[in-house]
């Protein structure tokens, strides 16, 4: 199974969600799949997962999606226990488990069998989420990320996956102008002023 | 409340968080910030959530921001260190604000942690984030709110550093 595959497959699911991605082809698969204006890329490895939780807590009406990596997770590994203690049953946090350090140049991390082998989803079980999902194959992987977008979460799914890269398009947004996108997104469809400003003193009219 | 009924400090900066419409604080304990970490959790204005580890909070506070409300992180100054990298490859570089409000270990007062204290406020001058240290706890009811106005407008996060002179008087 291969991450664009998994990706491919929750393009044709998600509609008004919010995507939250690691930094990494989980950014870059998902910028050339997914909408754009619903999707943050996130810098700070290990950070995605509680962007995910913060938005999950402040829309807790809103299906919150993060797409995770295993060495973004095990730089983090405190949001397990985290999630699970604010258990938001809007956050959707998929780990996509190749084995290696993708992004800085495919060295392996501790979930490779040849090293620990270190069990990403029993991990998250043993930090109290309930809902967890260890899938090596599509139609799994899709049943579960069904299933994850219904709610009932917090929900983990960890997908084992082959360690490939899509050759997808390079992002056109820089940071500043991901944000914008997103909260005018947010403002737009929940009907909310996120970035109301006050006017200052010498321009406000007199009374 | 505090012996003679007036408010105790941490009740005073609880009042300053509420104030600054501060919706979410997460946070990691220092023994001098457990009453107003009990005051938070048990308070149904804002939403709590413990930490593990502080840059957790960073990225916690960010995705706060980001669907409309207001964070805040409160935590030691040895979590500000921890947060370094989530302050600057997120909160900086995506310009979004939030409150970090800090235990200063290694101040007057404190009698532990003398090299946190020496480099608190380089740290944070190097990263650009401004940083006040209120002189009492009525100094800092009153300076949160404008903190939190000026991380707004300026899209980043301000600290305000808790010395023992701004916690001295717990409830009574």
């Amino acid at each position: 199974m291969r991450r664009f595959d998994c990706l491919t497959a929750a393009a044709t699911l998600v509609t008004d969600q919010l995507v939250v991605t690691n930094n990494g082809g989980a950014s870059t698969e998902w910028a050339a799949l997914g909408p754009a204006d619903s999707h943050l890329q996130v810098k700070t490895l290990g950070l995605c997962s509680s962007i995910g939780l913060g938005l999950a807590l402040a829309l807790p009406r809103r299906t919150v999606v993060v797409f995770d990596g295993d060495g973004s997770l095990l730089m983090n590994l405190s949001t397990l226990a985290t999630i699970a203690g604010r258990r938001p049953p809007n956050l959707v946090h998929v780990v996509f488990d190749n084995g290696i350090y993708e992004a800085s140049g495919g060295t392996r991390t501790n979930t490779a069998e040849v090293r620990a082998g270190t069990d990403l989803a029993a991990m998250a079980r043993a930090a109290g989420i309930a809902a967890v999902h260890a899938v090596s194959e599509l139609a799994e992987f899709s049943d579960s990320f069904v299933g994850a977008l219904d709610g009932g979460g917090p929900t983990f799914i960890h997908a084992r996956v082959e360690p490939v890269r899509q050759k997808v398009p390079p992002v056109s947004v820089d940071e500043v102008e991901n944000k914008y996108r997103l909260i005018r997104y947010i403002e737009r469809t929940e009907g909310i002023s996120i970035l109301t400003r006050p006017i200052p003193a010498s321009q406000a009219g007199r009374s | 409340m505090g012996e003679t009924g007036d408010p105790s400090d941490a009740e005073l900066i609880r009042d300053g968080i509420l104030a600054a419409g501060v919706t979410h604080v997460a946070s990691l304990p220092d023994i001098n910030l457990v009453e107003l970490i009990d005051l938070l959790e048990h308070d149904e204005r804002v939403v709590h959530v413990p930490l593990a580890r502080e840059e957790e909070g960073i990225g916690i506070a960010a995705g706060t921001f980001l669907g409309g409300g207001m964070p805040a992180v409160l935590m030691q100054n040895a979590g500000l260190l921890n947060a370094c990298n989530a302050l600057t490859t997120t909160a900086l570089q995506f310009e979004i604000p939030m409150l970090l409000l800090v235990w200063y270990a290694g101040h007057l007062g404190d009698t532990a942690f003398m090299r946190l204290g020496e480099v608190t406020e380089p740290v944070l001058r190097a990263l650009g984030i401004r940083s006040f240290v209120p002189a009492d706890a009525a100094a800092a009811r009153s300076l949160i709110p404008q903190a939190t106005t000026l991380s707004r407008q300026a899209m980043r996060p301000v600290a305000v550093l808790l010395t023992k002179a701004a916690l001295r008087r717990s409830a009574g």
